[in-house]
């Protein structure tokens, strides 16, 4: 009975009802859309950090990853290229092998951290090809002589004013104790002048090898799963499987970005909160003024017996049916525009660089979450806010409410 | 009464008599190794935990103040040669083509990654200027300890020169450091006729504080005032000469 009577009521009104609806829809809609870019935007900044080198799972030998020692090196390297292909979550993987040396050029010198990659599996992984603004990525063959090829950083390119084809000097710490020395020549820059990274130098991974003494062994596998958000639950199952490494997500691996990024998220809730807070007191608005708008009708009903609960139940179903009306009208909104930004998202004319990942893409991201937290909290809030006049309305006496107007 | 004020007089005279007698020695020690000039084809012997590598060397040496070493085995480290001139040291690297000065703040850095610091291929000569001297003796040895001079600058507290009697030769030297920890020992081992001179053919580092590290020195072959040997072997031009 109660329902029929709400349908009634609702559609008795039909201005009333619809600028309710709507201003909950709206408020739905805003809410949505802003949840969807903030995890989108996160996502795809996750997404370009990961992809850009760390990859989202990396494996390495005891402490390395905290403690780097050029001897904490993984040399079973069969057991976990073996184990990485039999899983079929995992994507790609490439090893890889660092070490910090010193750099000379003609006149300059300067730090650089050493990168040894694997020329065909490192592109599968990172956008180490993708990044690479003059030269070349590594040729296949090499040149005949005992120079060898590598990719330096834009940055220290610029510092050690060192062109394509130029030559400079590395001289490092080889894994046996022994000086590593060699020349080198420069086949390729990558990234730009602003990019932060000013000393990475890349070089295949048998010359690091060779360079440095340090047999067949590498320092790092990185790899690509196909679903990012399960990073952590690969990256425990292999775990179990290659118990002599330490396997570790990027959360892990990147751990002071992944932090600051989770506290930056937490103080997005507080600008939700605020999304929130005006949605909620539109909605407050328009059912409290309906409600009050109806005293003389209340007073009415209560004067030919209708009870005060019923009246509290009447005007309880009346928001919730119109509210779920309207998120449904909501989400056929909310869903297209949604839908838009996580396919197609918004370019900005202007690469924004935060924290030495530039992105240019302002995407939204499309989740369960992101659809139906809102549509929650809204709901909760619509059914709340009514309460208040609901409240008020039972307490009339049917006198008073006659009396008002 | 007279007895004691002899006893006073002399005092002074018995304490100076041990400097000077542990400077004599510790000269000698020094003469052993080296003569005017020599030749020498060693073999270096790096044992970490991580890792152990062996390097062939071959080197000469003028006097006090001048020595050239140059690695022949590896292959990969082949041609890589030490100059030392006084205080002054300098690698080259063939492969690169480089000469690189060792700068001061490098001298306690390890010397080819071996236990031996720059600063041993220089220092050792230093002992009896820079040092006080105190000799204790007894039955089979003596015991040279050093004590930095003030105006020293030493990266040692205290240096204790264990001395056999008989024949005189070196057994072991110990470094500690200011506080009095001893940090690490070279034990002369192996002594073999090289030329006409017996000495001690084989030489260990133990650094006490990084468990598993040693490094094992032999002498192959030893020649004194060898031909060929003179001033200009150890110059800049000489360093950079391909093996």
């Amino acid at each position: 009975m109660f329902i029929n009577i709400a349908f009634r009521n609702i559609f008795r009104q039909k201005r009333r009802s619809i600028l309710t609806g709507l201003s909950i829809s709206a408020g739905y809609v805003l809410f949505t859309l802003t949840l969807s870019l903030i995890e989108g935007s996160y996502s795809n900044m996750i997404k370009l950090f990961t992809e850009s080198h760390i990859g989202h799972i990396q494996i390495h030998s005891d402490d390395y990853l905290t403690r780097p020692k050029i001897y904490k090196s993984i040399n079973d390297k069969s057991k976990i290229e073996q184990t990485l292909s039999a899983d079929k979550r995992v994507i790609s993987f490439t090893p890889r092998a660092y070490s910090p040396a010193l750099s000379f050029s003609d006149e300059k010198t300067g730090p650089v951290q050493l990168i040894g990659i694997d020329p065909e599996k490192e592109p599968t992984v990172s956008r180490l090809r993708e990044k690479i603004t003059e030269g070349n990525f590594f040729n296949n063959s090499q040149d005949a002589g005992d120079k060898v090829h590598a990719l330096i950083s834009k940055g220290l390119a610029i510092k050690l004013d060192l062109e394509i084809n130029d030559e400079f000097v590395l001289i490092g710490q080889g894994a046996d104790g022994s000086i590593a020395n060699d020349i080198f020549i420069v086949s390729g820059t990558v990234g730009s002048k602003s990019s932060p990274d000013k000393t990475s130098v890349y070089v295949p991974l048998t010359t690091m090898q060779a360079f440095l003494s340090l047999d067949n062994n590498v320092h790092e596998y990185a790899l690509l799963i196909g679903d990012i958000s399960q990073a952590q639950i690969v990256s425990q199952n292999l775990q179990s499987e290659l118990s002599d490494f330490v396997v570790s997500p990027w959360q892990v691996v990147e751990e002071v970005f992944f932090k600051s990024m989770e506290a930056d998220k937490q103080g997005n809730w507080v600008f939700l909160a605020l999304v929130m807070i005006i949605v909620c007191i539109g909605v407050l608005n328009t059912i409290f003024m309906s409600v009050l708008e109806r005293t003389r009708e209340f007073g009415v009903m209560r004067a030919i017996g209708f009870r005060a609960v019923g009246l509290v139940t009447l005007i309880f179903t009346e928001t919730i049916l119109l509210t779920l009306l309207s998120l449904f009208l909501g989400i056929l909104v909310a869903l297209p525009l949604v839908l838009w930004f996580s396919e197609v998202g918004y370019m900005f004319p202007e690469p924004m660089d935060m924290g030495g990942i530039e992105f240019q893409h302002l995407k939204g991201e499309l989740s369960l979450k992101v659809l139906f937290v809102p549509m929650g909290i809204v709901f909760l809030f619509a059914t709340l806010t009514s309460a208040l006049p609901a409240i008020r309305a039972s307490r009339l006496t049917p006198v008073d409410a006659l009396g008002r107007f | 009464m007279r007895k004691i004020l002899l006893l006073l007089l002399c005092f002074p005279l018995v304490v100076n008599g041990s400097e000077n007698q542990a400077k004599v020695i510790i000269n000698e020690m020094e003469e052993l190794y080296r003569g005017t000039s020599s030749e020498v084809s060693m073999t270096m012997q790096v044992e970490t935990p991580q890792y152990s590598r062996s390097l062939g060397m071959f080197g000469q040496t003028l006097g006090k103040e001048r020595a050239i070493f140059r690695i022949i085995s590896p292959k990969k480290d082949k041609g890589i040669t030490t100059l030392r001139r006084g205080k002054e040291m300098w690698n080259f690297f063939p492969k690169i083509n480089k000469v690189i000065k060792v700068p001061p703040s490098m001298m306690i850095g390890s010397w080819m990654g071996s236990d031996f610091t720059n600063d041993d291929l220089v220092q050792e000569t230093k002992l009896v200027e820079e040092y006080n001297l105190e000799l204790i003796t007894d039955s089979e040895t003596f015991l040279i300890i050093l004590t930095p001079k003030e105006d020293t600058v030493s990266l040692w507290g205290q240096i204790d020169y264990l001395i056999q009697k008989d024949p005189l030769l070196p057994l072991k030297q110990s470094f500690f450091d200011d506080y009095g920890t001893k940090v690490r020992e070279l034990v002369y081992k192996d002594p073999k006729v090289f030329g006409e001179k017996l000495l001690p053919s084989a030489m260990e580092m133990i650094p006490l504080n990084k468990p598993g590290h040693i490094t094992k020195l032999f002498y192959n072959q030893l020649k004194f005032d060898p031909e060929g040997v003179s001033e200009k072997s150890f110059s800049l031009r000489e360093l950079k000469k391909r093996i």
